[in-house]
């Protein structure tokens, strides 16, 4: 499955997943090569430590919580060595001196499970962009256009008012568009919360509601879905 | 260097009490040796001074001027041996002019000193060239108009025998006596420290099974009883924590596995018939829900048992309340908009309050997103910032149903709903508003469900005042 706009060719971009737990990579092998990724897989800290060193990746995922050598561990001697593929740190435990122990020791993110799939997706695509500018201001999906200098919206050539919560949704929406972006994704680029327990799934859904009444109200074609259980996608074609 | 120190106390104690009693011992022999052996010596002194009168009276100068004494008063010749005075006499310039035999060429004392025997008689001890020691008195007594300085002494040798024959006599009962004392004061404390070994053995027994046993306290009044006293109302405290840690364990359970049974639930069910890709999507949606209740549920109960624990590290910055509450309302007003709620909020724009921004948010996010949730459509929540000099204070009120005056206590438990059923389409766990308490209780502050409102809820939060220096 190919995607064509903005996102960049990603068939020869190589991950290497280090994790033990058997689900779990398996699930990440699946989901990151459903998303054009080439993924390898480390069951043990040793065999990721190993493959890291054998052969070049652009990117790492790591857990924390390896038997044997840990994650911090791994990571801390690969950057000895010299490596600097990007490392994003997957970890169940989520305290402040966690994360910055695995920032200090040069990771470059870090998720805590559980979390939502599409989160990890975006958090990668930030990774493998960092650098790169994403230039685009005007984006579009089927008839509905954003102009991003001039904060308008437009769907079928007709204007459409948005407050700047709204806007900022539907922009985010678009950058991602044909991704699922999940509640805690919006909870913190749009409402920027940082705690996770506040409770704004409530409105998220209602500011939802409403951006959906205004760009998809009067036409057939709902751009804005939901998908149940995980969060929202903005993209043409109908589930 | 290694110090010697007995494990047990009641060895210690024992130890002190025999270095203690040896010390007294000794001190209270030497001083009543010392006392004993001043008497002794002034008795000397006594018989000294009686004897320089005898002495005075037997001296006489020969027709050649030489002293000499009379010695023929004694009834027989072997008396003379009997005398055991030491007896010089002497010029005023040192000159001697008589010993007696006993004396022989020792001197007795040196040079006179000035003032030696005048008006009286100069006592003090001496020692003899050969080491014995005396006690002497002087005195100046003029014999057929020349002055001459008589000095008489007695040997204080069998007064020193006496005394080290008493020292020891004592050295060797004073082991004895300690080794007594010592087994006396042992079994003495051992039986004063019997009721801690009990208390001891006891303590052991308590497990965390069996917390609600307390230690025997049999005299409430003593040292020992306060211990058991201290040590049972600690029993207590431990008791109930583990009661409040039982109970949330289970708690907690228990709201994990509503939605673990309802993914299960969801799954064999799709499982078990063919469905169409839509279904399928629905039925994944469906457990992807539960897990997400889940893990806001964990979350929640994570921050929980992180500031139970204490391991919670709160900010201390100023934070301007009226800011707060307009960021905290912000994130409702789509909610409240879609309800036709009115939202007010009014007060005191130069309050403010030092602590967690994060936290503190939290908390007031807490109250009001229960105030939209509760609050009827068309309703109106109110916000007032007040306080008075030292005090901050939040009021939060809805025009909702309110909350039974049976469960008004119980609000700020853990896992507490006043609407049981209703929980899982607005979507908490209980936890909020016992959250809300902990951070607020956490900076200083309370928060407490108005009494006497009779319709909705009016939830009042006082943080002390961020003084402005």
């Amino acid at each position: 499955m190919r995607r064509d706009g903005i996102r960049f060719y990603k068939g020869n971009v190589h991950i290497l997943v280090v994790e033990d737990e058997i689900k779990m990579a398996k699930a990440l092998q699946e989901g990151l090569e459903a998303d054009d990724y080439a993924v390898s897989v480390a069951h043990t800290g040793e065999e990721g430590f190993y493959l890291a060193q054998s052969a070049p990746f652009d990117m790492m995922i790591l857990d924390v919580m390896l038997p044997g050598r840990d994650g911090f561990e791994i990571l801390s001697t690969l950057r000895q060595r010299g490596m600097k593929t990007p490392v994003l740190l997957l970890t169940s435990r989520d305290t402040l001196e966690d994360r910055v122990r695995g920032l200090d020791i040069g990771a470059d993110d870090y998720l805590v499970k559980p979390f939502a799939f599409p989160e990890l997706l975006a958090r990668l695509r930030a990774l493998l962009r960092r650098g790169k500018t994403d230039a685009a201001q005007r984006l579009k999906v089927a008839d509905l256009e954003v102009n991003v200098a001039l904060r308008s919206v437009t769907r079928a050539g007709e204007l459409i008012e948005l407050t700047a919560r709204e806007f900022d949704l539907l922009y985010y929406l678009l950058l991602n568009r044909e991704r699922v972006v999940s509640r805690e994704m919006l909870a913190r680029e749009i409402w920027k919360e940082v705690a996770r327990q506040t409770p704004l799934d409530n409105v998220i859904d209602a500011q939802m509601v409403r951006l959906r009444r205004k760009i998809d109200g009067q036409f057939e074609k709902k751009l804005l879905q939901t998908v149940r259980g995980v969060g929202f996608i903005l993209r043409e074609e109908q589930l | 260097m290694i110090r010697l120190r007995p494990t047990h106390l009641r060895t210690r104690l024992t130890l002190w009490f025999v270095s203690a009693l040896a010390g007294l011992l000794i001190l209270g022999w030497g001083a009543t040796v010392a006392i004993l052996f001043r008497q002794l010596q002034s008795q000397l002194d006594h018989f000294a001074i009686q004897e320089i009168e005898t002495v005075e009276g037997l001296m006489y100068f020969t027709p050649q001027g030489e002293l000499q004494m009379h010695e023929d008063y004694h009834n027989h010749p072997e008396s003379k041996d009997v005398i055991d005075r030491f007896l010089e006499v002497l010029s005023p310039g040192g000159a001697v002019l008589y010993r007696n035999d006993r004396l022989g060429e020792r001197r007795l004392g040196g040079a006179p000193f000035a003032g030696e025997g005048v008006g009286g008689y100069s006592v003090r001890s001496e020692r003899l060239a050969d080491g014995t020691r005396v006690r002497m008195v002087s005195r100046l007594h003029s014999l057929d108009g020349r002055p001459l300085l008589i000095r008489l002494a007695h040997s204080e040798e069998p007064l020193w025998s006496r005394i080290d024959e008493l020292s020891l006599a004592s050295l060797l009962a004073l082991p004895l006596v300690l080794a007594l004392a010592g087994f006396a004061g042992y079994g003495l404390v051992r039986r004063a420290l019997r009721p801690i070994e009990l208390m001891a053995r006891r303590a052991q027994e308590i497990t965390p099974q069996r917390l609600h046993e307390r230690l025997p306290n049999n005299n409430a009044d003593d040292e020992l009883g306060q211990l058991a006293r201290v040590f049972n109302e600690t029993l207590a405290r431990l008791e109930q924590a583990f009661e409040q840690l039982r109970r949330f364990t289970a708690d907690a359970s228990h709201e994990l596995r509503t939605p673990l049974a309802a993914i299960r639930s969801v799954g064999e069910v799709g499982l078990q018939k063919d469905g169409t890709r839509a279904e399928y999507r629905d039925i994944i949606g469906s457990m992807l829900e539960e897990v997400n209740r889940l893990t806001s549920l964990v979350d929640n109960l994570l921050t929980i048992s992180r500031a139970d624990a204490g391991s919670l590290q709160l900010e201390r910055v100023p934070i301007p309340v009226m800011q707060l509450m307009r960021d905290a309302a912000a994130l409702f007003e789509v909610l409240a908009e879609e309800k036709a709620l009115t939202l007010t909020l009014s007060g005191d724009e130069a309050a403010a309050v030092r602590g967690d921004p994060l936290f503190l948010r939290q908390a007031v996010v807490n109250l009001l997103h229960n105030a939209v949730k509760y609050s009827p459509a068309g309703g109106t929540i109110s916000a007032r910032v007040g306080g008075r000099a030292d005090k901050v204070t939040i009021e939060i009120e809805d025009g909702g149903p309110g909350i039974p005056a049976e469960d008004r206590p119980k609000i700020f438990d853990r896992f507490y709903r006043v609407d049981k059923a209703r929980w899982r389409e607005s979507g908490g766990a209980g936890l909020g508003l016992s959250i809300t308490k902990w951070v607020i209780e956490a900076h200083g502050g309370g928060v407490e469900l108005d009494r006497e409102i009779t319709s909705g809820c009016l939830f009042r939060i006082q943080l002390p005042r961020d003084s402005p220096l």
